[in-house]
This record gives structure tokens, sequence and C-alpha cells, in this order.
């Protein structure tokens, strides 16, 4: 039956369609901002806005 | 204690580090498969000509059998008598004891000595 | 940290460090329990009939329960420690605050692979039940199933990538009708509605009640795991949880109560509907129980319940392995280049990128028994640091030194238990899968090795304690 080969075709399609937008997006992304802004996030500064833990 | 100053990696030294990680990997989850050590251990105890009765299946079993596709004894022979193989040797705990023992025992002790560090430089440094 | 202006509207996180780009705070309970509960419950439609197959329906149920206490144990323990360590690595910066970089180090690879293993392992169910629905539509050769197994890795990839409020929203959908997929089962075989239907007694009796004897309930609890594996997941969302101190517990604990109502009765039906020579190799359990009711609806829903099932666990690995895999890229664990947030999405995208391609190659290339292995053996390591984790938190913490969010009762008994029950599950690994046991922990421990001699030396050594806590006790 050709309908599910037809299916198959499509999974491939629309894989390759977000594959690539992933990596297009990806591209953009490095070569938009700089690595220092990209790369800013610390860990635990959540911690010291939502609560002090001492008691 | 020294403020110790960590070195920038290179990009390069970066792709080699995953490289080397994918490796470990990789070969940890081929080097059993090709020294065909992987998989459960089964055995087969065979049944020459076998019926629904020596194969120890009540009426409602043969009943549900039909139901999944297994019409005769014959189709489902394979499924029945397919069993673990649970024998073991004490040597072969006793193996894999050490070696879970001995790996956590190595990580918490080096853990420790990095941590001791950790802690001397963040509360001791201001 | 008091110096911490949380009035600044320009830095997210309000960081004294200088965050310019973190991850984005938009998830409620809800989402969390859709986390937890997403990942596990596809152990339902498929794997945790395996410990039938090892010991027997009797010795499966035991395992379930058993497994139960174990994780309860899991989710308590973890519930306390992340109220108070709320942050993207989970049990990973857990580990790095309280036992130290190596054990944090080990923690992170046990997450990445257990998640990425399961998520391999949902993209092959996936395709072998496309396979399955083309075989019953009437497609004559056997279907190839490459295309659905990419098609599912790379498109829940994706959604992770655009933001992780959609993905937990689409997760928190497909859950929700999983799980009532196995309620309706449940009523629909139950013997008020159909009489004669279950029939635990003919099919649990005689030389089919314990066929492998007490071994077998031991044996058992080796795939007794899959009832409840991910559920420790939760944690991974910590950093885009709104109120991370109260959704964590909350969303975690409903969780397990959630899952172990569903492993009953999941055990239940199918134990009364199928020999459990049969059961204990089946690759769909649900669906073939769906398939002896008789009814072409149940055979519908189950069949939608178990692909959303997979799809709600693959997406649920996806997000908790690239958290993982991006929180040691920020402390340098891994190539600092890892540890990059989306500035739009606010996503870490390219830990979820490199994982695609990872994630690939297992789902196209192994045997899913090994993957399948693979992730219970990372997990069970995951699980064995927790009690350790658990009593070294309350020795240098004690409970009047910091604020928790949730206190567990009755310590160290979770801990101890969970240690016991840890032991028990080597073992019954170890009766059948031995040499992959051995084959893992000599890769962790050639990992731990490399890391401590090489890759430490690029990890800020102050730097990587972030938690706003006093100095630990005894140091």
């Amino acid at each position: 039956m050709p309908m599910w080969t037809l299916i198959e075709y499509a999974a491939w399609a629309v894989s390759a369609i977000l594959g690539l937008n992933m990596l297009w997006d990806w591209y953009r992304t490095d070569t938009t901002y700089s690595e220092e802004v990209l790369t800013s996030s610390r860990e635990g500064e959540i911690e010291a806005m939502t609560e002090q833990h001492r008691m | 204690m020294a403020h110790y100053k960590p070195p920038r990696q290179s990009r390069a030294g970066q792709i080699i580090d995953v490289f080397v990680l994918l490796a470990l990997t990789i070969g940890a989850l081929y080097v059993p498969l090709w020294l065909k050590l992987a998989g459960s251990s089964t055995v087969q105890t065979p049944v020459e000509n076998p019926t629904w009765e020596s194969l120890g299946q009540s009426p409602v079993m043969v009943e549900r059998w039909a139901q999944l596709g297994y019409a005769t004894p014959a189709d489902a022979h394979d499924l029945i008598t397919t069993r673990f193989d649970y024998a073991f040797t004490w040597g072969a705990v006793a193996l894999m004891v050490v070696v879970i023992v001995g790996y956590f025992v190595m990580m918490l002790r080096l853990s420790e000595k990095e941590y001791r560090d950790v802690i001397s430089e963040k509360f001791d440094g201001k | 940290m008091t110096d911490t202006d949380i009035t600044s509207g320009t830095m997210d996180g309000m960081g004294p460090k200088g965050t310019k780009i973190g991850l984005l705070r938009v998830l409620g309970p809800a989402h969390v329990w859709a986390l937890g509960v997403g990942i596990v419950l596809v152990g339902e439609y498929m794997g945790w009939n395996f410990s039938v197959g090892k010991g027997g329906a009797y010795a499966s149920l035991i395992a379930c329960w058993f497994a139960g206490i174990l994780y309860t144990c899991v989710a308590m323990i973890d519930s306390e420690v992340t109220s108070t360590v709320a942050s993207a690595g989970g049990q990973y910066t857990q580990a790095k605050h309280i036992i130290g970089p190596l054990m944090a180090f080990n923690v992170g690879l046990y997450l990445v692979f257990a998640y990425t293993m399961l998520e391999a392992a949902n993209a092959v169910t996936v395709g072998f039940l496309v396979q399955e629905v083309a075989g019953m539509t009437g497609h004559a050769e056997a279907l190839n199933d490459d295309a659905f197994i990419v098609l599912a890795i790379v498109f829940l990839a994706w959604l992770n990538y655009r933001g992780v409020l959609a993905t937990l929203t689409f997760s928190l959908v497909i859950t929700a009708f999983a799980f009532v997929a196995i309620l309706l089962l449940f009523v629909m075989t139950a013997p008020a509605v159909a009489p004669g239907l279950l029939q635990h007694g003919e099919l649990m009796s005689g030389g089919a009640s314990l066929p492998y004897g007490w071994i077998g309930i031991i044996a058992a609890m080796h795939f007794g795991l899959w009832y409840y594996l991910g559920i420790e997941g939760t944690t991974q969302a910590a950093e885009e949880v709104r109120s991370p101190a109260r959704s964590l517990p909350f969303g975690t604990l409903a969780g397990i109560m959630t899952l172990i109502i569903a492993a009953t009765l999941t055990w239940y039906v199918c134990a009364g509907l199928m020999p459990w020579e049969y059961l204990g190799q089946a690759g769909t359990p649900l669906f073939d129980a769906a398939r002896l009711t008789g009814s072409t609806f149940l055979v519908v829903i189950l069949g939608i319940g178990t692909l959303f099932a997979t799809l709600a666990s693959a997406n649920g690995c996806i997000n908790d392995a690239s958290r993982a895999w991006f929180a040691m890229g920020r402390d340098k664990y891994l190539p600092g280049w890892f540890g990059a947030v989306h500035p739009v999405y606010r996503t870490p995208y390219r830990a979820i990128i490199f994982l695609v391609p990872i994630a690939l190659l297992f789902a196209l290339q192994l045997p899913l028994d090994q993957i399948i292995t693979f992730s219970i053996l990372s997990g069970l390591l995951g699980y064995t640091f927790m009690p350790i984790n658990m009593i070294l938190f309350r020795r240098k913490w004690p409970l009047d030194s910091i604020k928790r969010g949730y206190e567990h009762p009755m310590h160290p008994l979770p801990a101890i238990t969970l240690l016991a029950l840890c032991g028990v599950t080597y073992f019954a690994v170890f009766l059948g899968y031995g040499t992959q046991l051995i084959a893992m922990i000599a890769f962790y421990i050639v990992a731990s090795l490399w890391f401590h001699f090489w890759r430490y030396r690029f990890v800020d050594r102050g730097a990587q304690f972030t938690m706003p806590w006093p100095k630990p006790r005894g140091y």
C-alpha cells in the first residue's frame, strides 16, 4: 500500500525541516549574541532572590 | 588557602574532551555486545510433541493463548519453555560487591578531598 | 548574599554574579507532576512486565510494592534536599554542595545517561507501535521504522528547543490522557462490567504462581524499578518553577502516589488477562490487554495511550538530560560552551542539540534490552547516592541551621531503607545481567579518574558552591 510509504517519506521530510530549523536558529543565535551574554547564566541566583535561608 | 585560578580551555581542548567522554560511553555500551556477553542468560527445556497439558496450561490459559494468536501448543512452546538461568557462584557475587563498594569508596574519598578545597576557598578566603 | 538588589529590573534572576540570560520561571506544580509522571508512566505501558518474566505474576506485584517503597524514600529524600537546593542540575547540584565535585560529576552522568537511554527506548517503542498499526491496517511488507524513530526524537527536541512552557504543557495533556486510559481499562474490565474476563485465580495457580520460587521475587526487582523509573527527574525543573520550595515537594509526592495507583491497577488488569509466560515478554502489555477485552474502543484508547506515554516520557527525558548537561557545562565540569541559554526561548539550546545525535545513535543501533538495562543501572547508581547524600546533608547542616521547604519524617529510616533496597536490586540485576553491571561500573570508574586527574583543573573551586548556606559542620 503506498499510503504508508507516503507517510514514511512525510516523516523524513518533517524531521528534516524541524532539524534544519533548529540548526539555522542555533547558527543565527551564536552569530548574533556574544559568547559572554549567552553563557552568563549562573547557578543559585534565584535562591538569592526568592528566599534567605538563615532562620 | 590561595585562590585557585582555573586555566581557560581552548576550543580544541573542549572538543577533545567531549570526544573522550563519547568514546568512553560508546565503549561501555558496545564492548559487552562485541564480546557476546550482553543480554540475559536463559535456558530452554524443550517438550517433545507438546500438548497444552504437558506444557502445564489450564483451560482458561489455553483460551487466552488462542485470543493472543497462539492457536496450537507448538506456537506457544518456545515462550512457555524458555526460563531464566539464575544459577550463580558466590565468587561472582563477591566480585560484584567488591566492584560496587570499591567504586563508591574511591569516589567518596576523592570527592571529600576536592570538597575540603571548595569549602576552604569559599568560606575562609574572604 | 545580603547585598542582592532584588528591585533591579534589568537582570534576570537579579543575579549578583551577572546572569544576563537565565532560564525562564514559568512552571507550576501541575507541570512538575507532568514532568515526573510523564517520564515514568510509559513504564506502565511497556517494560514493567519483564518483571513478570523474571519471577511470575505474584513476584511482579511484590516487586512493584517494594519498588514503590524504594521510590517513596527517593521522593521524600529528594523533596527535602531539592526544596533547599533548587537548581537546574537537580541531584547533580545537590551532590556538588553536599558530597563533593567528583560525586557530582558522576551523578550528572547518571542523570544524562539514564534519561538519554530512556528517551532512546521510547523512540524505539514509537517505531514499533507505528509498525504494528501499519500491519493492522493492511500494509503489506514490514514498514521501516527508522523514519518514525528519527521523527519522534527530532520533533521533541525541537519542542524543547522552543521553550519549556509549551513543552511541559504538551506533556501535561498527553500524560493526563495516558493515565485516564489506564483508569478506563480498569473500570471496563471490572467484574461488575465484564463478568468472567479477569481470571486471576485460574491464571496464577499451581506452577504459574511462583515459577522460580523465592529467588524469582528478588530477580523481579530488576524490572520492578520500571514501574517508577524517572520520578526523581522533577528536580531538574527547579530553575523554571515559580516557587520551587513549595511546588517541587508537592509535585513529586503527588507524582509518586499517582504512580503507585497506576502501577497496581496495571498489574491487576494484565495479570488477570494473560498467562504469565506471554505477559513476561510482551512488547506493549496494556495494548494487548485492550485487545483481549474485545472492545475496539479500548484498543484505540490504549493504542493512543501507549503512543502518548512514550512521547511524554521522551519529552521529559530530553528536558531533564539537557538541563543536567547544561548545569555541568555551566560549572566547567564539561566544556563551558554547553552552559549557554537561548536568549529568546530561554532554554539550554546547545545541550538539547548536542544530545539529539547521541539519542539517535542509541535508538537506531542498539538492542532494546541493552538500552533499558543501561538506563536502569544508571538510575540505580543515582538512588544509591541519595541516602549517602541525605545522611551527610543532615549531618553537615542540621535542621536548625538552614530553612528547608520540606522536612521528611523519620530520618534516617528512609535513607537506610533505600540503601538496603538498592543492595537487593543490584543483586537482582546481577541475576541475568551481571556483565552489563560490571561493564558499566568500569565505565564510571574510568570516567571518574579522567575527571579527577584531568578535567577538574578547569573548575573554579570556590565559585561552584553557590547556595547561600552557612559553612558546613565539621569543616
